[in-house]
């Protein structure tokens, strides 16, 4: 079945001839999104709660309405739903108002090597200022996540495992079902970093059965500034407001305050409004595609891209990507001049380490050329990324 | 710039400086050694600091190592003072989008600003550089 997304994406109007393999840094937005940022900036902006005049109850609406699609988007319900600036933002709450409260000296975290800088950092300082143990899971050569020795890092005393769904450096699928069963054997929560597969990939917390996840709004054809929190009901009560503020309160006396409860605690102050909705707006675009059509044409651009990267002499593909993302290296020149040079040939792709210097040091690369793929790219596009590498390689003897 | 203005570039001038690279050695008993690195994109130099000699050796990209060897050519033998007006004004050039009066092997540097996204990679050495000499004892 083709489908033509890329009328969809208003971008390629004003760049008909770019090829833009960048979509795991961010993906660009379909006129649905930008319309109905747009229209809440013309016709509807208030801002929420609080208000009882008609637009402000018309935003207060549309705000929860959103509350309850995420929680649909996830198998859920509203209640387990906050809203954030990103993934980013959404660690650092687990971290620092669920984790930081319980955690002491002897116990520890399991993370993997995989992991992006806002799933690694928020943890390592955690477990330096608590005197915790960062217990880090290693690949194996293929980049795959060795769940034996996952297995044998979460014990009784894991007071967190927080996992990447997929890896924004090599594009691994990690297991997360089998991460949730290993880690809820020990009694330890599991945290899921969804910001590179919420787009395309199911993640039916009744079916996965994760106690936290994250993902961007921005990583899956929403705007910037906004992302999602889920926290399972049972850990509700136990995350401690983040920020202080208006909004978040149920009664503020003089000499302190009680807080509303999760999720309403979290959100201090005026949150992302316009983002929000056009949150909403990607959501139904995401929805109203055929997420499994998606899913196998950016896996076929990935297989693809495999195996014809794989035919240029002196290009090595880092890992055995099967998602939408491949790192690769071309042998004598550095990521960055690769990238200059491409994007003379109109693809933009990323070089350098992603986020990711651990993955990177434990790999012993300095740096690689990404490449990442959505809805909008196609198989003459990396045939392109072909031809412009072997050019450069012919040019840089 | 157009794809066949950065081949020039990179032809004419960044990549004979790559392929010999200004002392491009590693030097255990220096002086001093300071560290040009950019976390974003991995790139680390190791300058190495004798009272009469610098040579540097690491990873990075073309743009980087060749900004660096020319770095260290135009700064060998020189004066601290002289050492420090001259990476000052290199990186107000960039700072402040005009021309200042530069030797004219730098002006070939000049020549990459208006490179898109790169003009991390051209001072990184440079900006290490002056931080030291602005801290030496």
């Amino acid at each position: 079945m083709v489908v033509n997304w890329k009328s969809q994406f208003p971008i390629f109007d004003q760049y008909p001839n770019l090829a833009y393999l960048d979509n795991a840094a961010t993906t660009q937005r379909p006129n649905t999104v930008i319309g109905t940022i747009s229209k809440f900036h013309q016709k509807e902006n208030s801002n929420i709660h609080r208000g009882v005049y008609a637009l402000s109850t018309q935003s207060s609406k549309m705000y929860e309405e959103t509350r309850k699609e995420v929680g649909h988007f996830l198998g859920t319900d509203q209640h387990s739903i906050a809203f954030t600036s990103g993934t980013t933002e959404s660690v650092n709450i687990v971290a620092r108002s669920f984790v930081s409260p319980q955690i002491e000296k002897g116990d520890n975290i399991v993370i993997s090597i995989l992991e992006h800088h806002s799933n690694f950092v928020p943890w390592q300082q955690l477990s330096i200022e608590k005197g915790a143990e960062l217990r880090i899971v290693p690949i194996d050569k293929n980049g795959t996540l060795k769940l034996d020795v996952l297995k044998n890092y979460i014990d009784f005393k894991t007071k967190m495992v927080s996992i990447g769904h997929i890896s924004n450096s090599l594009g691994t699928i990690n297991d997360i079902r089998e991460v949730v069963t290993i880690a809820h054997s020990k009694n330890a929560p599991v945290m899921i970093d969804a910001a590179q597969s919420a787009a395309f990939y199911d993640l039916d917390h009744q079916k996965i059965g994760y106690d936290f996840l994250a993902f961007s709004g921005h990583k899956l054809f929403g705007p910037f500034g906004v992302g999602v929190l889920f926290v399972a009901e049972p850990y509700q009560d136990q995350i401690s407001p983040y920020n202080f503020g208006g909004g978040m309160i149920r009664n503020v006396e003089e000499s302190n305050t009680e807080f509303a409860k999760y999720p309403f605690s979290l959100e201090a102050g005026t949150p992302n409004i316009s983002g929000i909705m056009g949150l909403r707006e990607a959501l139904n675009f995401i929805q109203d595609i055929d997420r499994s059509i998606a899913r196998n044409h950016v896996g076929d651009l990935t297989k693809y891209c495999c195996e014809i990267l794989s035919e240029i002499n002196g290009v090595e593909v880092i890992g055995n990507p099967a998602s939408s993302i491949i790192s690769f290296n071309v042998t004598g020149i550095h990521p960055h001049d690769v990238s200059s040079f491409l994007d003379k040939d109109d693809i933009a792709l990323r070089a350098g380490m992603h986020c990711t210097q651990p993955l990177m040091k434990f790999l012993q690369v300095p740096s690689t050329v990404r490449a990442s793929f959505s809805l909008y790219n196609s198989l003459e596009e990396v045939d392109r990324l072909k031809a412009s590498i072997e050019d450069l390689k012919k040019f840089w003897k | 710039m157009t794809k066949e203005e950065i081949q020039t570039l990179y032809k004419e001038k960044v990549l004979p400086e790559v392929k010999s690279p200004f002392h491009f050695e590693k030097d255990q008993n220096a002086d001093h050694v300071i560290e040009a690195y950019n976390p974003l994109c991995g790139d680390k130099y190791k300058i190495y600091i004798r009272e009469d000699s610098v040579c540097f050796h690491g990873f990075g990209c073309a743009v980087s190592k060749s900004s660096t060897s020319i770095l260290l050519r135009t700064l060998e033998g020189k004066s601290k003072e002289a050492k420090q007006k001259l990476c000052e004004d290199f990186i107000k050039s960039f700072e402040e989008d005009r021309d200042v009066d530069l030797p004219e092997e730098l002006r070939i540097l000049l020549e990459l600003r208006n490179f898109e996204g790169r003009v991390d990679c051209i001072q990184l050495s440079w900006i290490a550089m002056l931080e030291y000499l602005k801290n030496e004892d």
